[in-house]
């Protein structure tokens, strides 16, 4: 492996050769996973620097004769076949709808490098992130590179043997993956690979570095003219490819914040509705009082009371009402908000085929009989819905009693 | 005029129904000196409350003046004249209108409430006006552990607390059985006599209304020349043991036998 300056060079004159797939799992399709498409061929920035296939990569194979073809092409510099097959088993699982189905469940994926110093020393084909003993090397047999998420799906380590399709391998060393789709992946040599899988001469794609940058295109229409069922990705079509991704995650994002700030604005309607209803039960409640009391009224007034006096004794039970029940519901929301939100989010978390999903993760806090997304209330928020009732209850409060201090007493007294 | 505790001169009141103009009051002149018990008397619809009504400042002659312990009321404004309501007049009604989440001392005090008098003061007035109308072990009760009887007492006590210059009562007798009515309208008696309390009474029962020291007839809004002088302050002799005693008495204070 050289600089930084050579790796930029290579991913300039990286042709990847893949079989033609539409199926979006299938795998050989140069978009939308674009794999090992990334600038310096190295896998995800920070990652592995490993391969990384597809999901289920292995169905659709290249025969390798192909290679020597490519290799006779004018203007080719190394042509280097790899091998992806992913293993896995029937499951049948149960959806929230009852419905059985039954479902490949990936267990790890079978990587083969050609075990090469040429290609090896001066490519970007094994993981650069070895964790424990040591990478694979140029003449290895029976020896395999282990993934460390697969390390506990294999319960082995470094010198330990593991069980491969029937065939003992030695682990000789570990390197960090972290696959976001979460499968083991376990690296070999491509013959091996080829022969415990049953696959002979077959391959899933072919990486060729053409010589000049200048001659790329040129290189692959011949590439294409060897095989109709092959596709091809250049340097240029691969970053159109993440930039094509790095649109639809910010399309995503835009509809996270559209999708946001709608919820928020609905949220504030919601909180207008409550507001205006709150103030009109008020209303209609304290004029229903007002009405009731009407003789009361009527009664105080004879006796000497001003209309000042009359209006702030409503006045008063409003607001001693609108406490009431403004402490009633704060200590109801308190008691019930961090219930309720996590009960609406049990059938989500609760889910069997949904339980890895990154929902689920996010919300089972580990030790904690509540989620991460109980929504508990803070002080200051009871404190402001608190003294909002409040307020509320007196603007509710002002027109009954208003109308209660106007009362004409011999009216009021005249009613029953 | 000092010794008028009201006066009215040429009350008018007209009411619109629909487009119909009623007068319920008309060309009423009327002199009450201080220490008056009078009755008013009248069929139903005569203007006996309207009449009330204006004297106790609760609505307004549509022309004609009141003067109430000699100010002329009429020209004071709305909103000032609940002074005068809580000052000067006292009210007693029909249904007593004692507040019900108040106890009878507590229904005392209430017009009380915003003078220029302590709650200690307050408190030792609610409980020397009822004993004065006989319910000082009573104080600590609400009205519906009251008999009917009891409660218009406390709406009496209720309507002595500011020492108003009238005592207004309609009808304080209409919701009584006959033995506690005639308790009742002793007890206005004997204020009238022990405090000198002026009090105009409106009642359409005439045994009710003959009790008072005078008693003034009314009939379409118009105030009856003829007056008579109530049995308020006959003398009479009792048949049993002729020891002299006053009318409204039931029972002869000498032999104790009934009159």
């Amino acid at each position: 492996m050289g600089d930084i300056q050579e790796e930029i060079e290579q991913a300039y004159t990286l042709l990847e050769v893949r079989y033609i797939s539409g199926a979006f799992l299938g795998g050989g399709g140069s978009f939308p996973e674009g794999d090992g498409g990334f600038p310096g061929g190295g896998g995800f920035p920070g990652g592995d620097g490993g391969r990384r296939p597809g999901f289920f990569r292995g169905e659709n194979f290249l025969n390798e004769s192909l290679v020597l073809e490519i290799e006779v092409l004018e203007g080719t510099d190394a042509v280097i076949p790899f091998f992806e097959k992913t293993e896995g088993t029937n499951q049948t699982i149960t959806t929230p709808f009852g419905m059985t189905v039954e479902m490949l469940v990936p267990d790890y994926t079978i990587v083969g490098v050609v075990l090469d110093n040429e290609i090896i020393n001066y490519y970007n084909v094994l993981p650069n992130t070895i964790l424990e003993g040591r990478n694979l090397e140029d003449g290895d047999t029976g020896v395999l590179l282990l993934s460390l998420n697969s390390t506990d799906y294999f319960g082995a380590g470094v010198g330990d043997q593991v069980d491969i399709l029937g065939n003992t391998f030695t682990v000789v060393g570990i390197y960090d993956e972290t696959d976001i789709l979460g499968l083991n992946r376990v690296y070999m040599s491509l013959s091996e690979a080829q022969a415990i899988t049953d696959l002979e001469e077959q391959i899933t794609s072919i990486d060729v570095y053409a010589t000049n940058e200048s001659i790329i295109n040129q290189l692959a229409l011949e590439i294409s003219a060897l095989d109709e069922n092959i596709t091809i990705s250049t340097y240029e079509t691969r970053l159109s490819s993440i930039e094509l991704r790095a649109e639809m995650a910010e399309e995503n994002l835009e509809l996270a914040e559209t999708t946001l700030s709608q919820t928020q604005a609905l949220a504030y309607q919601e909180i207008g509705i409550a507001v205006v209803a709150t103030c009109l039960i008020v209303l209609f409640t304290m004029l229903y009082t007002v009405r009731e009391r009407t003789k009361e009224i009527g009664v105080l007034k004879a006796i000497g009371f001003s209309n000042g006096n009359i209006m702030s004794q409503f006045m008063l039970e409003g607001v001693i009402i609108s406490a009431i029940a403004a402490l009633v519901g704060v200590a109801i929301g308190t008691v019930a908000a961090p219930v309720l939100s996590t009960a609406l989010l049990q059938p989500i978390t609760g889910n069997s085929i949904l339980q890895t999903s990154f929902v689920g993760r996010q919300v089972n806090v580990p030790g904690s009989s509540l989620s991460a997304t109980a929504a508990i209330p803070s002080v200051e928020l009871l404190l402001l819905v608190f003294v909002g009732a409040v307020l509320l209850g007196v603007l509710g409060t002002l027109y009954p009693a208003w109308r209660a201090s106007r009362t004409s007493p011999m009216e009021a007294l005249r009613h029953e | 005029m000092s010794d008028l505790a009201l006066k009215t001169e040429k009350l008018d009141k007209l009411y619109k129904l629909g487009k119909r103009e009623v007068r319920a009051l008309s060309d009423v002149n009327l002199e009450i000196k201080k220490g008056d018990f009078v009755s008013i008397m009248g069929p139903s619809g005569s203007g006996k409350t309207t009449l009330l009504n204006v004297l106790g400042c609760l609505d307004k002659p549509t022309h004609g003046t009141v003067y109430l312990d000699g100010n002329n009321v009429t020209k004071v404004p709305e909103k000032a004249l609940y002074k005068t309501r809580k000052n000067k007049v006292g009210f007693v009604f029909q249904t007593f209108n004692l507040m019900p989440w108040l106890n009878a001392a507590e229904n005392v005090e209430l017009p009380m409430e915003g003078t220029k008098t302590s709650k200690a003061e307050r408190q030792k007035r609610a409980r020397e006006l009822l004993q004065m109308v006989g319910l000082s072990q009573r104080a600590e009760h609400r009205p519906h552990k009251l008999s009917a009887g009891e409660q218009q007492r406390v709406a009496i006590a209720r309507a002595l607390a500011n020492n108003p210059a009238i005592v207004l009562a309609d009808e304080p007798t209409g919701n009584l059985d006959a033995k506690t009515k005639y308790e009742i309208v002793r007890l206005l008696g004997k204020l009238n006599t022990d405090q000198e309390t002026t009090i105009i009474m409106v009642t359409h029962d005439r045994k009710v209304g003959s009790r008072a020291s005078r008693m003034l007839f009314l009939n379409d809004g118009r105030l009856l020349k003829k007056e008579r002088k109530g049995s308020h302050f006959m003398m009479l002799k009792c048949s049993h043991c002729g020891k002299e005693m006053r009318a409204d008495d039931t029972f002869c204070a000498g032999c104790g036998k009934r009159l």
